[in-house]
């Protein structure tokens, strides 16, 4: 009896092991995978954003191929949200199942591959023929050899305009006529000095000058960092030329040193104190948010310099303290699908990171109302075409603070142009 | 009352604290003129003075874009359960500090003001390690345990007991034949009201008020009002009338609170209480 | 410390229905051990907590400081004191202590005279006692979304409300965040304006333990309103005179929000560091990811603090008398 009994288990064993198989079909074994064995079982993903994404909808539509999953959405300000990813990743616990990561950080946060999934391990190298080419590798570890972070939108550049205050200066204000009055950042300049001449009661030329030259420094093959990430801001002559010319055109009185996104900022956007504003497409919506108000006064045009430079943009990443990798990873490939980022061009301003889109009509037809019907659709894919990519380097974000300072500085009168520039180059050496 | 003071003070005093309590007042105030009106409200100069006819509508965004109601009650809880806690705990510590005669007890009181002097925000690192062993992270067990009792409140009432509990009236206690405990319940306690209700109210306040620490110690799911607040902040272009209408929601409510118990808690207790 | 403590917590157990003399004794006996542990009971709840949830942070903190430690990084070299010898040669350290000082003594000290004189006033018999008493307490119950948002109105540049005042005398706009003096000074009225009231209200609390009689007294000699505030509740609520002092040099030494919020999350507090405090410098680092050195800023502060409660404390005694 004793030595019968596992003679016959272990054929009966292996005859349901097969049976179980070919029931299957799919080539999982049931006795393995958790999903088969405990398919009801329920599963919560949070996601944790910094701003609305317009994603609600997105979880529904997840849910009817995943009615096991529940989906919570956090959001906190901006800062807040990236200092707490800072010490959930220190501590290793607490960071949701999905995070949204700005384009300032992403340089930060890849070099740390061991703490996110690969999401490469999900299938999710899948996807590499949908995006343009600089952004899916923004989103990889710097060997390249992990994918880490899918990206949602990017931030193509124009120029937006307030026509009323370029019709009081005697400006021309239809968008291509403004577009040919600033091939450069030069002639930019020339004609923020027309307009200035003009003396418009409360107006200046630009917001602040940090913006424009983050855009100069954008549109640049090389910016702050060379390709393996060494910090060559202080050397590099484009950087030195947007320095340059951002300190002309504070000289020329053509700033309303207004620092972007404060309250004062969004007074003078209400109240017109800039004439023009650099506009990476996500931008559209802010000034949209801030200044209901002026609807119809503004439009857009191309922006300086050809084409050119990404503001900001975001890539969602999935941390590996979660438990659920392979539902947060299939829930970002929805989040960042090529339907999603259509329909997030229309309803949010943000274009797409995935170029077979920038032809798709729903986006080249696109008009904004708030913009004077500008076609924002066509100029922002223009300019996404045009875009040549650049390495961002890990500490971008300390990088531009340290320049962004330094021109406020002369701005406020409390610094030469020349030592001010001696102190940015001191505050770069102790970025490490 | 013998203080009266003659016509022309007695008018100064009431302009001064009429000049004080309008400026106090009045950021609370725009905060429901703005929340009351859109974003744009904020740009017009010069700004608007009456209250606008959005706040029901921004309110109720307030309500679909967190749980607010939550956010409250968790809020009203911990605040609530701190509060408590730091007035008992406190004036006991203080008691022993300000009349209890032991050794080391000096040191113990130096060592106490010397950790209010540490700076909180490099606490949190460690404290949310802390927090992720004892599995309290997400829960508000992270906000409320560590807040139990204080250096702050311990000071306080050390230093407000030594001076308000005449020591003759405790000696008077030890001969009539009381323990501690029986000193503490009979005669310092009564003694202390005046003191822990402040106390208990400051506590509160600064419960509901903490940011930093609830905003990582705690989910949006989960959240006090302040986090709430955060999320109701989001985004690149703050939504003001939505997070003011948030604001004047989370506010309102301890403002209504005082001005109940004010009576009780800063009025009668005040009055009757100690007569030295 | 917290054996000791939780042995006097418990009782000593007693024998059964002990003879009349035991129990005397024994009753002695109670009465010392009561005397000699309770107070130990008394200060235990705090000093669990304490060492629970205050010292480890602390000394996780100073052990961090030692170190070349990055977040997020999970090597940690040990560099001895190097991080303290490169504070004490970085001039954005001793910019952010001078900062913090400065705005530490145009706040505190208006704030602390106006916050006992309105104690003073409400501490008379009044009308309308508990509105007045409740408004005193709204600055700080404020969040701080509306603070930023009036303040920065308040100071504008373009279109402020206090450079709107200023220009009824004909003066110049200022442009409050860009200078040192002031955005000190804009940045103080914040901190003023929160605080006073929270102080006054402490400093009613103790007033009301002052005996009536000694008022009473005083007026039927004709004293003033201002000579009873000098010479009789000053000297009488000195140990809150004493906290108040202590505690609110300590908050000012570590002001963060209204720097951060004033210069709507410049990390750097404003482009010059003109109002960057010590806390602010900490923060800095710590987004920086450099821990190690922000550890060792905090231990610095801590020593500052140390010594600013310190003189303060002698200050206060000096001016007032003794101690208690």
């Amino acid at each position: 009896m004793g030595k019968l009994r596992p003679r016959l288990v272990t054929p009966l064993l292996a005859t349901v092991m097969v049976l179980g198989l070919s029931a299957c079909g799919g080539g999982t074994d049931a006795g393995a995978s958790p999903d088969a064995a405990r398919p009801a079982e329920k599963i919560k993903l949070t996601v944790a954003l910094f701003s609305d994404f317009h994603f609600a909808p997105l979880y529904e539509e997840f849910k009817k191929t995943h009615p096991n999953v529940e989906i919570v959405e956090r959001r906190a300000q901006f800062n807040d949200h990236h200092t707490n990813l800072t010490t959930q990743l220190a501590t290793g616990s607490g960071a949701a199942d999905v995070i949204a990561v700005e384009a300032g950080y992403i340089a930060t946060f890849t070099p740390l591959a061991d703490k996110f999934h690969d999401l490469g391990q999900y299938g999710l190298t899948k996807r590499q023929g949908d995006y343009l080419d600089w952004k899916w590798r923004q989103g990889l570890s710097p060997d390249g050899g992990k994918l880490l972070g899918l990206g949602t939108d990017v931030g193509g550049l124009a120029m937006c305009y307030r026509t009323d205050l370029f019709e009081k200066a005697g400006l021309p204000t239809g968008r291509d006529e403004v577009s040919a009055l600033w091939p450069t950042w030069e002639a930019y300049m020339e004609a923020g000095k027309k307009f200035t001449a003009a003396k418009v009661a409360g107006a200046k030329w630009f917001d602040g000058p940090g913006e424009n030259f983050r855009a100069m420094v954008d549109q640049a093959p090389v910016g702050f960092y060379d390709e393996q990430n060494t910090l060559v801001a202080g050397t590099n002559p484009d950087v030195r030329k947007a320095w340059d010319l951002s300190v002309a055109m504070i000289q020329a009185g053509q700033s309303a040193e207004l620092a972007a996104f404060s309250p004062p900022w969004n007074t003078g956007l209400t109240k017109g104190s800039f004439a023009t504003i650099i506009c990476p497409s996500w931008k559209t919506g802010s000034i949209k948010d801030a200044a209901p108000a002026t609807s119809g006064k503004w439009d857009v045009a191309a922006v300086p310099g050809g084409g050119g430079g990404n503001q900001g943009g975001t890539h969602l990443m999935a941390p590996k303290q979660g438990k659920h990798p392979k539902e947060a990873a299939e829930l970002i490939d929805l989040l960042t699908s090529k339907d999603t980022q259509l329909k997030l061009f229309t309803e949010a301003g943000a274009l797409p990171s995935i170029p077979a889109l920038y032809d798709d009509p729903a986006i080249t037809s696109y008009v904004n109302p708030f913009f004077s019907d500008a076609p924002t659709g066509k100029i922002f894919t223009d300019a996404a075409k045009a875009l040549k990519p650049q390495h961002v380097g890990p500490k971008a974000g300390d990088v531009l603070t340290a320049f962004g300072n330094g021109l406020q500085r002369i701005e406020q009168g409390k610094q030469a142009p020349q030592d001010a520039w001696q102190q940015v180059l001191k505050d770069l050496d102790r970025i490490k | 009352m013998p203080r009266t003071a003659p016509g022309p003070a007695r008018t100064l005093t009431y302009l001064t604290l009429l000049a004080v309590a309008f400026f106090s007042a009045l950021p609370l105030y725009y905060s429901v003129v703005v929340a009351s009106r859109d974003n744009a409200a904020l740009a017009e100069v010069p700004p608007p003075l009456i209250p606008g006819g959005n706040l029901f509508a921004n309110v109720s965004r307030v309500f679909d874009t967190v749980p607010f109601a939550l956010a409250l009650l968790n809020s009203v809880l911990v605040a609530g359960t701190i509060a408590v806690s730091v007035m008992f705990f406190s004036t006991m510590a203080g008691f022993a500090f300000a009349k209890l005669r032991f050794r080391g007890g000096r040191f113990l009181l130096l060592l106490t003001v010397a950790t209010m002097m540490v700076p909180a925000q490099l606490g949190i690192i460690p404290l949310y390690m802390l927090m992720v062993k004892l599995e309290w992270t997400g829960s508000m067990y992270a906000l409320v345990v560590p807040a139990l009792i204080n250096a702050f409140g311990v000071f306080f009432m050390t230093q407000y007991l030594s001076r308000a509990l005449p020591t003759e009236l405790l000696e008077a206690g030890r001969v009539d034949g009381c323990t501690t405990w029986g000193l503490f319940w009979h005669v310092v306690l009564p003694a202390a009201r005046p003191a822990a209700a402040v106390l208990g109210m400051l506590t509160f306040m600064s419960a509901w008020n903490d940011y930093f620490w609830p905003l990582v110690a705690l989910t949006p799911e989960n959240p006090t009002v302040q986090v709430a607040l955060s999320t109701l902040a989001a985004g690149y272009v703050s939504d003001y009338a939505l997070s003011l209408a948030g604001t004047a929601l989370g506010t309102l409510p301890l403002v209504f609170v005082f001005a109940l118990l004010g009576k009780q808690v800063i009025g009668g207790i005040m009055q009757g209480a100690v007569k030295g | 410390m917290a054996t000791r403590a939780s042995t006097a917590v418990t009782p000593s157990r007693r024998p059964q229905l002990p003879p009349p003399r035991d129990r005397a004794r024994l009753r002695v006996l109670a009465h010392r051990l009561d005397m000699k542990a309770s107070p130990y009971a008394y200060v235990a709840p705090y000093l669990l907590l304490f060492c629970a949830f205050g010292l480890f942070p602390l000394l996780y903190t100073a052990w961090v400081s030692l170190h070349d430690w990055t977040l997020l990084s999970d090597t940690h070299t040990f560099v001895g004191l190097g991080n303290f010898q490169a504070l004490l040669g970085d001039e954005y350290f001793w910019n952010a202590a001078f900062n913090t000082l400065s705005i530490g003594v145009l706040s505190t000290v208006p704030q602390l005279a106006l916050a006992i004189w309105l104690a003073h006033l409400l501490n008379r018999p009044l009308r309308a006692q508990t509105i007045f008493r409740v408004t005193l307490l709204l600055p700080n119950v404020t969040s701080v979304v509306a603070v930023v948002v009036i303040f920065s109105q308040l100071f504008g540049r373009d279109f402020g409300l206090v450079n709107w005042v200023l220009s009824w005398s004909g003066a110049q706009p200022v442009d409050w965040n860009a200078g040192t003096a002031s955005s000190h000074v804009a940045i103080s009225v914040m901190i003023m304006w929160r605080w006073t009231g929270y102080n006054a209200l402490i400093f009613l609390a103790a007033m009301q333990a002052v005996p009536r009689e000694l008022y009473e007294a005083a007026t039927i000699d004709g004293a003033s309103g201002f000579t009873q505030l000098r010479r009789i509740t000053i000297p009488m609520i000195r140990p809150t005179v004493v906290f108040v002092v202590i505690t609110s040099t300590i908050g000012a030494m570590q002001v963060l929000a209204e720097p951060l919020l004033f210069g709507v999350y410049s990390l750097t507090g404003g482009p010059d560091r003109q109002y960057q405090t010590l806390s602010l410098f900490i923060y800095e680092n710590f987004t920086k990811l450099d821990f190690g050195y922000a550890s060792a800023i905090s231990w610095m502060m801590f020593l500052f603090i140390v010594v600013a409660a310190a003189v303060n404390y002698l200050l206060t005694r000096r001016a007032r008398g003794s101690l208690t």
